[in-house]
């Protein structure tokens, strides 16, 4: 397109200056042939940007005339190159002026428009300057040749194009200022014609002037694009072999790495850095993020499906959905989570459903859910709690132990407070607080002795030694040696229980203790204490035997040799009152607890061993293991400790098992049970057994809870004793009744 | 009986072992499926066309039928169109009481071997001799305590009887008595033999005596845990015996006169009290513990044989049932098991035996049938059974107390 314009507008006033600005722009040396034809254009323009357009108006005038003439003048001064130029644009112009001409005839003669259209399309296409045929056919010939004729030239059909009369200056001028825009009309000499520049290539002609790139649209700067892409070629750039280095390790290389490596031996460099914690952290943040650990990466649940609504949901369903009165009554009846949440009604129209009552209830209570809702989730690990019980066996594994009364004791009239068994396990003492103490055979349950005492019956104690049928009674201020007349070897009983006159005078130095007496209606050796006794209890060999009495503040604990006939006070004082005292079934151990502890005395070096941190309130009765290394304390608020003496001076376990004030507690020499009965009136019978091996703890299972008693006065059962060599428990009650529990 | 046509009916055929004259044809009859016992003894009693009717027990298959015919054949499984064979036999009646013989303290011990005779121990300390009319013939005093058992050998024609008795004062005695002939009184007269033998060595209660059928040999189970076996021989009397004058005796009978024989064998191996001994056949003893165990011993060699062990302690122990062999033997639970010790490798009992509340303190088999047995508990009642069911035969709830002995 643009190499249309540029003929178009070639005038014989044009190319002159033309020639003057392509000297002025020859220093850019570049310019092509083509461009030349812009400089033409830019040159006139350039005069009126100028400012001096009051010349070129003035000139204006003669423009044609003067101006022109001045042109031709200099032009034929400039020389050859140059018209060679001219020549050129004017041949453009020439086809140009054509065209118009074309179009005047078009209009005058509308039948020749349709011939005259295919030349100007071949004008207007840019293509090639050839095939527009510029309006006069002289060639590149001097116009001075045609200075003198009447005729500039001629056209294609070879007529002469006759020379148009020359507006004299005054007209050219009253013209130009009439029409503001004749000064864009330029003289095109060649053709004989005027040409009026478009705004476009007046803004072309002062870009050329500028010294900048003619057309705007063109970006002389414009992006490098490397079309070359040799990647894909499969050969290289450069087909030189391989050098060496290629194939051997760097120097360079190791040495940087010898040199980190000392770096790094000598401590220069620290690889690692602890992490440094952040100084700040989210604390109500979740830590584990478990939120962000579900499955898909989304921390919500999805809500459980509502089941779809069916027939019993519709406003008017079929009878057999909605239930009769009674069926309604009998919800009111359920209880409130079994109740059903909706009851089908009937109604004839949907109309006359009524607005759903518990919309605003709900509503609030979706309200408090949402205000009540817990901001985090809430870390629910499921256990079993199945798992979490300890694995014990089953009670019916660990029989025999004692489950149902078989016998009853009956006789007492008032409450039976002790009952020991015969180490053989034929007899049974017991000891009532309606003052007598009575002898049963165990088979059948016959009362077979009475004896009737000064006073209630406090604590009985059979002699361990077998054979020997020695009873020991503690009642009120005084223990009771008594012979049962059980045993074979009747010479020594009584021997036993005559009074020594050598001890006996012996003791009345220090009397403050005790003094033995012979009881002669009883038949019995009486030893007087200054206080109340509580208990007796004996040493396994039968010849010491040990009495409690806590309100002597100086011998609350005594012990007695029956061979000698002898008292000992082994403690000057004792902390706390004493509640039981016990020797240790095999080794010289003494037993004693006091209100909150139980103290173990070594006997034979004469010192405390142990001190038993019970945690108890108070300690109301204590039971050794045969075996002398565990032991049972029950206390006043019911609770069963278990001392595992091996382990701990803390209770290996604690039994919360009774409601109330445990009475007496028992274990049975063979077999591995232990008991405890209570004011509650009902016996406890546990399995307990004790291993021989060290490393393993002793098994405590419950296995029985034994009734039967009746409560009396706050007291239920008051003593427990299994039988001595039979898993039989026998129980003495506050009722006055000491039953027998058998397996 | 053939009136309810449109019940059930059941092809019954009625077998026996009865004498010839109460056998009933051996054609079937169809009884009604509702019929018990009772109505198949009415059946039995129309078809003898007896003037006196006579109870009847009906056994199929061995057991004794406790239910309607209808009940046994579905327990059993039994096809309702085959013929069912009954097998009729004499009913047990139930006893009659005939006399209570009153005691000042509790009855320990009682036998009945004598026809004439009952004899029992008592708590204070005396055997009686009671005599058909319920009177006492003769009361030996002697024991120190109470009398824990009492075994009386069969009597060798009518003028020996001898009595064994156990005591809690650690002896055992052993009293002859000669039944004078009784044609000229009523009560015939029972004396006292002297001397009375007193057995001693055990060094605690003795629980149990049981003498061969003659009363020469006796054994005594003790709480001492020992069995020990006495033999009294006439022959060996006068050498080991001393003599000795006993001065409680003095004011009963002064010139009476005891004879101290002292231990030949002592039988060790139960662990605690032996409650119970039996001479059972061939020279062996059996006896029992509270230890559980029921062993046997070889009299000859001494020698425990064989070793039961029960699940609990044994109070009671009797021999007897088939050829003698069976164990009953009741202890500190309500159930009198039978053990069969020819069933070897086994401890469990072949019958469990349970409709008493309490311990069982005694049984007895029946001298003669394989099949009874009686029983006595502390809860007061004694019950017959019969090895053919499970229900016992009868239940004598005479006494108020606990029952301590039994007698057959």
């Amino acid at each position: 397109m643009g190499t249309s314009d540029k003929k178009r507008r070639q005038t014989p006033d044009g190319s002159k200056r033309a020639v003057n600005v392509g000297a002025a722009t020859g220093t850019n040396g570049t310019a092509s042939l083509l461009d030349t034809a812009r400089t033409v254009d830019l040159s006139t323009c350039s005069d009126s940007d100028d400012g001096d357009w009051q010349n070129t108006s003035s000139d204006s005038d003669d423009e044609y005339s003067s101006a022109s003439f001045d042109d031709d003048e200099s032009s034929g001064d400039e020389g050859e190159g140059t018209t060679e130029i001219n020549e050129a644009i004017l041949d453009y112009m020439g086809a140009l002026e054509k065209e118009r001409e074309d179009e005047e005839r078009g209009d005058s003669l509308t039948g020749g428009g349709e011939e005259s259209r295919s030349p100007r399309a071949v004008v207007e296409s840019d293509s090639s300057e050839d095939e527009v045929p510029s309006r006069n056919t002289i060639g590149n010939v001097p116009l001075e040749w045609y200075k003198d004729e009447n005729h500039i030239g001629y056209d294609l059909s070879g007529t002469k194009i006759s020379r148009r009369e020359k507006k004299d200056q005054l007209d050219s001028f009253l013209a130009r200022s009439d029409n503001s825009k004749d000064w864009r009309k330029v003289y095109d000499e060649y053709n004989d014609e005027e040409v009026e520049l478009t705004k476009e290539e007046i803004d072309m002609i002062k870009r050329i002037r500028d010294g900048r790139v003619p057309h705007a649209e063109v970006n002389p700067y414009e992006p490098y694009v490397d079309w070359f892409n040799w990647e894909d070629k499969g050969h290289p750039l450069s087909s030189a072999p391989e050098p060496k280095r290629r194939f051997i390790p760097s120097k360079w290389e190791a040495k940087k790495v010898v040199k980190l490596v000392r770096a790094i031996r000598n401590g220069w460099i620290k690889l690692d850095k602890p992490k440094e914690k952040p100084k700040y952290y989210l604390m109500w943040g979740d830590d584990l993020k478990t939120a962000e650990k579900t499955a898909n990466g989304l921390a919500y649940i999805p809500a459980p499906r509502p089941k779809l609504p069916g027939h019993e949901e519709s406003y008017n369903p079929p009878v057999e959905y909605i239930p009769t009165q009674e069926e309604v009554n009998s919800y009111a009846l359920m209880y409130e989570e079994d109740r059903p949440k909706f009851i089908p009604k009937g109604f004839s129209s949907l109309r006359q459903v009524p607005a759903y009552s518990d919309f605003i209830k709900e509503r609030f209570e979706r309200c408090l859910d949402l205000y009540l809702c817990p901001r985090s989730r809430k870390k629910r690990i499921n256990i079993d709690p199945e798992s979490l019980v300890p694995k014990l066996p089953k009670p019916k594994d660990l029989q025999p132990f004692p489950t149902t009364c078989y016998l009853e004791f009956l006789g007492h009239a008032g409450p039976v407070c002790s009952i020991a068994v015969d180490p053989s396990g034929m007899w049974l003492a017991s000891g009532s607080s309606d003052k007598t103490v009575r002898l049963w055979e165990v088979q059948t349950a016959r009362c077979c002795r009475v004896w009737s005492m000064t006073g209630p019956v406090r604590h009985i104690a059979w002699n361990p030694r077998a054979g020997l049928g020695i009873l020991a009674i503690a009642l009120q201020q005084e223990i009771l040696l008594l012979d049962a007349e059980l045993g074979s070897n009747t010479e020594e009983v009584s021997q036993l229980l005559n009074i020594n006159v050598s001890s006996a005078t012996e003791h009345t130095g220090d009397g403050l203790l005790v003094n033995w007496l012979r009881h002669e209606k009883l038949q019995a050796l009486q030893i007087k204490h200054s206080q109340e006794v509580v208990s007796v209890t004996w040493h396994h060999k039968g010849d010491y035997f040990t009495s409690v009495a806590p309100d002597d503040i100086l011998g609350a604990v005594l012990v007695h040799q029956l061979s000698k006939q002898q008292t000992q006070n082994p403690f000057r004082k004792l902390q706390g009152r004493v509640v039981s005292v016990l020797f240790h079934p095999v080794r010289p151990f003494l037993f004693v607890a006091t209100k909150m502890h139980v103290r173990v005395y070594n006997l034979a070096k004469q010192q405390l061993s142990k001190k038993l941190m019970t945690g108890l309130h108070e300690i109301t009765s204590m039971a050794v293991h045969p075996k002398g290394d565990n032991m049972i304390i029950g206390s006043r608020e019911g609770k069963l400790c278990w001392f595992d003496m091996d382990l701990s001076t803390k209770p290996y376990k604690t039994l919360k098992n009774h409601h109330e004030d445990i009475q007496a507690v028992a274990f049975h020499v063979t077999y591995p049970l232990f008991a405890s009965c209570a004011d509650d009136s009902t016996a406890h019978v546990f399995h307990g057994m004790v291993y021989n091996d060290l490393l393993q703890n002793p098994l405590i299972v419950p296995l029985k809870i034994l009734h039967g008693h009746q409560k009396i006065d706050g007291q239920g059962i008051l003593d427990c004793h299994f039988h001595s060599k039979q898993p039989w428990l026998f129980t003495a009650g506050a009722d006055s009744i000491i039953k027998l529990f058998c397996n | 009986m053939e009136d309810a046509a449109e019940e059930r009916q059941i092809q019954v055929r009625f077998v026996t072992k009865l004498p010839s004259e109460l056998h009933v044809a051996t054609t079937p009859f169809s009884l009604p499926a509702h019929l018990t016992r009772y109505g198949l003894s009415e059946v039995i009693n129309a078809l003898l066309g007896l003037d006196k009717p006579q109870p009847f027990d009906f056994l199929v298959d061995d057991e004794l039928l406790r239910t309607s015919l209808e009940q046994l054949l579905l327990t059993n499984k039994l096809s309702a169109e085959s013929i069912l064979n009954v097998e009729y036999a004499y009913a047990v009646g139930p006893p009659k009481r005939e006399k209570s013989r009153e005691h000042k303290d509790w009855v320990s011990a009682a036998t009945g071997s004598h026809a004439r005779y009952i004899a029992t121990g008592s708590y204070d300390t005396s055997i009686r001799i009671w005599g058909a009319d319920g009177s006492v013939v003769q009361s030996l005093e002697g024991h120190g305590d109470a009398i824990s058992s009492l075994e009386a050998s069969r009597p060798t024609g009518d003028e020996m009887w001898v009595l064994i008795s156990g005591s809690k004062d650690h002896t055992v005695r052993r009293w002859e008595l000669s039944l004078t002939s009784s044609q000229e009184a009523v009560n015939t007269a029972v004396t006292l033999e002297r001397p009375v033998k007193v057995l001693k060595g055990h060094t605690s209660a003795v629980q149990c005596v049981a003498s061969n059928g003659s009363g020469t040999a006796v054994c005594s189970g003790s709480w001492d845990c020992s069995i020990k076996l006495w033999n009294i021989s006439e022959d060996e009397n006068g050498e080991s015996l001393t003599v000795r004058s006993k001065k409680r005796k003095l004011d009963a009978s002064a010139e009476a006169q005891e004879l101290e024989v002292g231990t030949s064998i002592t039988l060790e191996g139960h662990t605690q009290c032996v409650s119970a001994v039996s001479w059972g056949q061939r020279d062996s003893i059996v006896s029992a513990s509270w230890d559980q165990s029921i062993r046997s011993w070889d009299v000859e060699t001494n020698i425990n044989t064989e070793t039961l062990i029960g699940p609990k302690a044994l109070h009671c122990l009797s021999v007897g049932g088939d050829n003698m062999a069976l164990f009953a033997a009741g202890g500190a639970d309500p159930i009198l098991r039978i053990w069969d010790p020819r069933m070897p490798g086994t401890n469990t009992p072949i019958f469990q035996l349970s409709s008493h509340k309490a311990w069982i303190t005694a049984c007895k088999w029946h001298r003669h049938s394989r099949r009874h047995i009686l029983s006595a508990s502390h809860d007061g009642s004694v019950k017959l059974w019969d090895l053919r069911s499970k229900i016992p035969l009868q239940t004598i709830d005479a006494h108020k107390g606990k029952s301590d002995c039994t007698i057959k």
